[in-house]
């Protein structure tokens, strides 16, 4: 028997073929049809969103909590476990009906003490809880579906506060919201559209959601965290996938379907590939601040921080960050472009920005005595890490000696809480970001916070801003909010509680076959979403 | 060779002491709070403050150390502070993906160097020999990430014969099991198979211009028996260190080829809870790792003996 070229290289062929079988078969299983892997921005480091207020444990709330209220794509809030509600003449007493029908998981029906017990474990924790439940005096519980919250006095932002999209309020078992809150929960069960397959979930490696079988989605079409959460899929994976070529590599292979944080310098990797598009569910994005430390020199002094103003060139940061000027932009106003809260009050210092003149002028007003700036550069994290590296040289030019304490971010968000001056172990400027629809509230954006030492990084203290937030509070309408937004950055941009960096957006990416995502900010929602 | 065996095993023992203490000090000194990254981005001063006294963590070192060192000589080696799961628990469930690694990349880099090496000897200033050893060079050089990437981009993304990412627990078959770990085994073994190859030919030179080599051949032994029953087995010595070598350097490529490949392994579970400053998890990883590392130290001057009978722990 003899054997000529051409049959070897028919049977190598074949071989071939036949060895690429299984890969092709796992790609386009019927099993998999319905089912949905993703790749989210971190792990799921703990799964109790009152007991951290990690962006991706939030993510996990939605899966499977409900809320009471949400907010719509108007960013607007709306009743979602709430069938009716009514305010009183004298605005102290709000009545909330849940739905009819609601249920846990487990089959056991959501009643109306499930909703004040996780109330009030979500406001011993949250910022926005906590500046509302001031204002509460009693939550009674009327009937079965039925309770009240009675204020002390009138606050203007109740259903906003329990329809926030960030750090929200999520609906337990009573036997979960009782747990102390300086504790995790132990049993996951919640009324929302997934159920967490705790026997199929392997931590550290990949969470899985099944639909939940008992989820009765409102009948409007989705809008926001609001209307139909209608679930078209059988099962969510999130895999925890560190390494960024490997996830791209993933989606591109059909191995995975979704990747939330696709790095810019492989989008175009991305957008060449006919199967995957990329888009931007959040349209506001994030806003990077640079934090000034008040407690120590020179950031102690206002004309420092009026500097840092001037210094500071946005357009820099986001370019030499992200690249590509599609995804970012410039903004001035303290709360964020795009937002509601937006205003041009007080932004001529914009207009002449960059000017390191100017600014090396300010430094010597401030009676800058040479001593270094210590800026915390967390060098895994790209824009905190570039924005720090361009201060650094900015700080230099004009004059000021600049020193750079790198480490990863977890060595940044330890330092960043020592009040010890900057010389022993503390720190004058770090770098940071913020969703911009948190940026948007003075309430819900930490940073907002200037009361001195009880309050966010960097500790800036200013009792007109202060008062200022608490009137924002008491507004009952936008237009009256948004007045005493331009009060409070007229008064900000005066005192310098930090210096903006830019804003971008972070688009996703996902196969061409997977649609139905609703923009919230925020957020990623898996309900609508369906695999065609 | 008991006796050696038994003072062998009483030095482990201090070894892991002291392993013990560097592991609990570097990582309490190192920066990383982990009650400030738990608390989350937006927490307060104050809201992290009260985490960090809930978490135990500003009692002394000292008090800290005891405590957990008490636990660990009972089996326990705590449980992680963000999931709640027993560190014990969470390393079983990931060795599996590790040991199937580490054993195919070691069969594979043993296999492929020792011969390569053997090979690049018998042929010594040959073509072949100089193509080992541009090969040997370049394995050593290119980082494992690097080789990674190319291996997904090939194989993965261009062919589609084999999967990007991922694993298949050898229970649910072979072939899956197999599929998954192919490239990343080849990724890590290019390194050792260059590694070894070198030593191994090195060892080969020396042990082949030696006179009872010559003796042999005078003697009319074929060439074959020349190089594996006299040369090979007296050149065993070199090989087998640095094999062990090889195993503990093993250690610090698992961690790369797990990430890349996305095999959810010791090495990725260690990663993660660096990212997070998950303190129960790195110290009881860490302390895995320096045991293994030990007994295959202690295995390695065992085998001294048995592969050369010149050798005597007496």
């Amino acid at each position: 028997m003899s054997i000529d070229r051409r049959t070897v290289l028919k049977s190598g062929s074949l071989a071939m073929a036949a060895s690429a079988l299984p890969w092709v078969a796992r790609a386009q299983s019927p099993a998999l049809r319905r089912s949905l892997r993703a790749v989210m921005q971190a792990d799921l480091r703990s799964f109790d969103p009152v007991w951290t207020t990690a962006a991706i444990t939030g993510y996990h709330a939605a899966m499977i909590y409900d809320t009471l209220f949400g907010i719509d794509g108007e960013m607007k809030p709306r009743p979602q476990m709430v069938s009716d509600y009514g305010v009183s003449d004298d605005k102290l007493t709000y009545t909330f009906k849940l739905r009819d029908g609601l249920a846990f998981s487990d089959g056991s029906p959501v009643t109306a003490a499930d909703c004040v017990a996780s109330m009030r474990r979500w406001a011993a924790r949250d910022t926005g809880g906590q500046i509302l439940f001031k204002y509460v005096a009693d939550t009674p519980v009327k009937d079965d579906r039925t309770f009240q919250l009675v204020l002390r006095e009138r606050y203007g932002l109740v259903l906003e506060t329990l329809g926030k999209t960030s750090n929200s309020l999520w609906i337990m078992r009573r036997r979960e919201a009782e747990t102390d809150p300086t504790q995790q929960i132990s049993e996951l069960v919640g009324s929302g559209p997934f159920v967490f397959n705790k026997d199929a979930t392997k931590v550290g490696v990949a969470y899985v959601y099944d639909r939940n079988p008992n989820y009765r989605p409102r009948p409007e079409a989705p809008s926001g965290t609001t209307g139909g959460k209608v679930v078209k899929l059988d099962r969510v994976v999130w895999e925890n996938m560190i390494d960024e070529e490997t996830a791209v590599s993933a989606l591109q292979a059909g191995e995975i379907d979704f990747y939330e944080t696709p790095p810019l310098e492989l989008l175009g990797r991305l957008q060449s590939d006919r199967n995957i598009k990329v888009e931007v569910l959040n349209k506001l994005g994030n806003v990077g601040f640079i934090r000034l430390n008040w407690l120590h020199p020179p950031f102690d002094n206002r004309k420092a921080r009026e500097a840092m103003l001037y210094l500071v060139n946005q357009s820099d940061i986001m370019k030499a960050t992200f690249g590509n000027e599609e995804y970012y932009r410039t903004c001035a106003s303290l709360f964020g472009c795009g937002t509601d809260m937006e205003n041009d009050e007080n932004t001529g210092w914009f207009k002449s920005a960059p000017d390191l003149k100017k600014a090396a002028q300010l430094f010597k007003e401030a009676g800058y005595d040479g001593r270094p700036v210590v800026i915390l550069q967390p060098t895994n994290l790209a824009m905190p890490n570039m924005a720090a590296q361009l201060l650094a040289d900015w700080l230099s030019r004009a004059g000021v000696k600049a020193e750079l304490a790198p480490s990863d971010w977890g060595g940044v968000v330890a330092r960043r809480a020592v009040t010890a001056p900057p010389g022993q172990g503390g720190w004058n400027i770090f770098v940071s970001w913020n969703p911009a629809s948190t940026f948007a509230s003075p309430i819900l954006f930490p940073g907002h916070i200037a009361n001195g030492r009880k309050g966010f990084f960097g500790w800036p203290d200013d009792e007109t801003h202060e008062r200022l937030r608490v009137d924002w509070t008491m507004a009952e309408t936008v237009a009256e909010r948004q007045a005493i937004a331009r009060r409070m950055q007229a008064n900000a941009w005066n005192f310098v509680p930090h210096v903006l960096a830019g804003q971008w957006v972070a688009p996703v990416a996902h196969r061409t076959d997977v649609r139905g995502f609703v923009p919230v900010p925020d957020l990623v929602p898996f309900w609508n979403v369906e695999k065609v | 060779m008991l006796k050696f065996a038994f003072d062998r095993l009483c030095s482990i023992a201090v070894v892991m002491v002291i392993a013990a203490l560097l592991v609990f000090l570097l990582i309490h000194l190192a920066p990383g709070d982990p009650a400030a990254i738990i608390a989350g981005d937006n927490a307060t001063t104050e809201q992290v403050a009260a985490l960090r006294h809930t978490l135990g963590l500003e009692d002394p070192l000292p008090l800290q150390f005891v405590r957990w060192a008490g636990a660990v000589l009972g089996g326990d080696l705590g449980v992680s502070i963000f999931s709640g799961a027993p560190v014990l628990g969470l390393i079983v469930q990931r060795l599996e993906p590790t040991v199937s690694l580490a054993l195919l990349t070691m069969l594979v880099a043993v296999v492929l160097a020792v011969s390569v090496g053997v090979l690049a000897a018998a042929k010594a200033g040959s073509l072949i020999d100089r193509t080992v050893m541009v090969f040997a060079v370049l394995g050593f050089s290119v980082p494992v990430f690097v080789v990674g990437y190319f291996l997904i981009y090939v194989f993965s993304i261009t062919l589609r014969w084999l999967p990007v990412q991922g694993y298949t627990p050898i229970a649910e078959g072979v072939r899956p099991w197999l599929e998954h770990l192919i490239l990343p085994a080849v990724t890590l073994g290019l390194a050792y198979v260059a590694l070894i190859a070198r030593i191994t030919r090195a060892a080969m030179l020396d042990v082949l211009a030696e006179d009872y080599v010559r003796t042999a051949r005078a003697k009319g032994v074929t060439p074959g028996r020349v190089l594996l029953k006299h040369a090979l087995r007296n050149a065993g010595v070199p090989i087998v260190t640095i094999i062990g070598i090889g195993v503990a350097l093993l250690i610090g490529g698992v961690v790369i080829t797990e990430t890349v490949f996305n095999l959810p392994g010791v090495g990725r579970l260690v990663v993660d809870a660096i990212s997070k400053r998950d303190y129960p998890i790195i110290q009881g990883v860490t302390l895995v790792f320096s045991g293994v590392y030990v007994v295959v130290n202690l295995l390695i001057d065992l085998s001294y003996a048995l592969i050369d009978p010149r050798v005597s722990y007496k």
